[in-house]
């Protein structure tokens, strides 16, 4: 999968979690620019993207996952391991 | 051996600075870790060398079951699993903070309870145990998702116990830590370190010596005259405890950030101007920030996991016990459970009405209110007892009203009103000056800069040389009546 793949379903998974069909992301979109993405809704996060890649976060990565950029590159990783 | 003591500032930190650079210097890399080593074990045993062997079994300990963890091949002729030896480093780090800091208080409860005579342990608690378990605790449930690789026995070794954030932290996460002891750049003399770590640590120092310790001496008379109090004392015994808490702990951790910064080690930000929170979800980003995202990282969130579904209620459920374990952590007592307690229900609060509330509260509005619930819950944090706290607290609302007495003449027509005129502020040992103290105490803490933003953006200069000498001379002559930090107990 490349990285434009990953990016568009980690897209479908934000527009869900933040039940808006609208929003568009960036690698730099961060916290600071979804008013909801707090400490519950980051958990929502990591727990869908696990499932729809089959990948598995560590308790000790989920704080540096601070933007999307972040998260889709650490999910290329798991998935090329 | 205190930061803020003359054996520390005078001959402990620059002999320690010195060989170190020394020794690196030469290119003696494994003998100056050696005396990073060294150093800090000597200064952990300056108070009481008895628990010298228990942080040593401790790290050994760690350390190898990571190892095993690390080399672990999956095989089912095993006897156990990886996940057993986790297990068996949570059950046994748990266990002996458990031991050494919480015994007695069970065992004070259980005979309460039962109307039992069972004998106290009255142990003295190991310093620093509170912190180094919860550093060790990371470091274990890493090596056992994968994040950590092959790791320097030595290397861990000064990770633990780094003198600056051995006693009462920053808490440090192993994989900031780890690759800057590692790094051979960190090891050449950096003078823009150096002067910027004096800076930092003259700071802490002066936030120590010159405010926290004056404010403590009101907030100790306070508590101590809790049943006396009157209205305006008990206001300013509790304001006092509130900026003695925070002038002592931050100054504590400038002090460590600073005496790191000498040795090129950049420890993380722990304080970023908590008291200009204007909510109880801001505060805790804004305080013990290392702690907070500890707290998050892994008791919070392998909580939440645990649930099939999360929902709203379930996360409300993870951060009520999550301040309650955090309560909890800071000392075996019911006033710090119940301070956990109000904290965990505030931040439900909070979330409930930025979910569902419409109101736009003005940030001054928001500000005072979370100063206030800060400051009352404090009180619960500092008093030795629960009477203790109830008795200051009511004094902060029905106690007598006693005005200074020169100001009679202008406001006799409120004597009717109960309303008596003598000397103030005698139960707190105090005279009028404590009232302009806790104004200038509100300036710094909601105008100022606080001293990571000034340190992130400091230049040598003759300016802050100047800045830096004069917060250091202050302070030194104030060193003679110290005293220890609040959080040494932790």
């Amino acid at each position: 999968m490349n990285r434009e793949e990953v990016s568009a379903k980690i897209q479908d998974i934000f527009r869900d979690i933040f039940d808006d069909d609208d929003l568009l992301i960036t690698d730099k979109t961060d916290a600071n620019d979804i008013a909801t993405w707090d400490s519950l809704n980051h958990i929502n996060l990591v727990n869908s993207v696990e499932k729809e890649f089959g990948v598995k976060f560590a308790l000790g990565e989920l704080e540096s996952l601070k933007d999307v950029g972040a998260m889709i590159d650490l999910t290329i990783k798991k998935l090329s391991k | 051996m205190l930061f803020n003591s003359y054996e520390f500032i005078f001959i402990f930190l620059p002999l320690s600075f010195f060989v170190y650079f020394y020794l690196t210097s030469k290119r003696l890399v494994t003998a100056s870790k050696a005396w990073l080593i060294f150093t800090s074990l000597f200064f952990y045993s300056w108070w009481n060398i008895a628990y010298l062997p228990l942080i040593l079994i401790s790290i050994l300990f760690n350390y190898s079951l990571s190892k095993s963890m690390l080399e672990f091949k999956e095989h089912n002729k095993n006897y156990i699993s990886k996940a057993n030896l986790l297990q068996i480093g949570l059950i046994l780090n748990i266990g002996l903070l458990i031991y050494f800091k919480y015994m007695d208080f069970f065992i004070t409860n259980t005979n309460i309870v039962l109307s039992s005579d069972i004998p106290l342990l009255h142990l003295a608690l190991p310093l620093a145990i509170s912190f180094f378990t919860l550093q060790q605790i990371a470091f274990l449930i890493d090596s056992y998702e994968g994040l950590v690789e092959e790791k320097n026995f030595i290397d861990y070794t000064i990770f633990v116990i780094f003198f600056p954030q051995l006693i009462a932290g920053p808490i440090v996460h192993h994989a900031e830590m780890m690759p800057q002891f590692a790094s051979k750049w960190n090891m050449i003399k950096n003078y823009k370190n150096i002067s910027a770590g004096f800076f930092i640590f003259s700071i802490g120092l002066f936030k120590k010596v010159a405010i926290a310790d004056t404010f403590a001496t009101w907030a100790n008379a306070g508590f101590n005259n809790s049943e006396t109090l009157n209205l305006l004392e008990a206001w300013a015994t509790s304001l006092s405890y509130t900026f003695q808490m925070y002038f002592d702990f931050s100054g504590y951790t400038d002090m460590a950030i600073g005496a790191a910064l000498l040795f090129n080690i950049k420890l993380p930000q722990n304080f970023n101007s908590p008291y200009k929170a204007t909510g109880i979800i801001d505060f805790w980003q804004r305080w013990h920030i290392t702690l907070t995202v500890f707290i998050k990282t892994y008791v919070y969130t392998p909580i939440l996991k645990s649930f099939a579904k999360i929902t709203f209620a379930k996360a409300m459920f993870a951060t009520f016990a999550a301040m309650f374990i955090s309560g909890l952590w800071h000392g075996a007592g019911w006033n710090y459970i119940v301070w956990g307690a109000l904290h965990g229900f505030a931040l439900i609060t909070n979330h409930y009405w930025q979910k569902y509330s419409k109101i736009k509260m003005s940030k001054f509005l928001a500000w005072f209110i979370t100063f206030n619930f800060v400051n009352v819950t404090l009180i619960f944090f500092k008093a030795s007892s629960l009477s203790q706290a109830m008795d200051v607290l009511s004094n902060m609302i029905m106690g007598n009203v006693v005005l200074y007495y020169k100001l009679e003449s202008f406001l006799s027509f409120l004597t009717p009103l109960g309303v008596s005129f003598e000397t103030v502020f005698v139960d707190i040992g105090a005279k009028s000056q404590t009232f302009a103290y806790i104004i200038i105490a509100f300036i710094i803490i909601l105008s100022f800069k606080n001293s990571n933003e000034l340190t992130n953006k400091f230049r040598p200069s003759i300016l802050n040389l100047a800045y830096t000498f004069i917060l250091f001379m202050a302070s030194i002559s104030m060193l003679s009546n110290f005293s220890e930090f609040l959080y040494f107990n932790f």
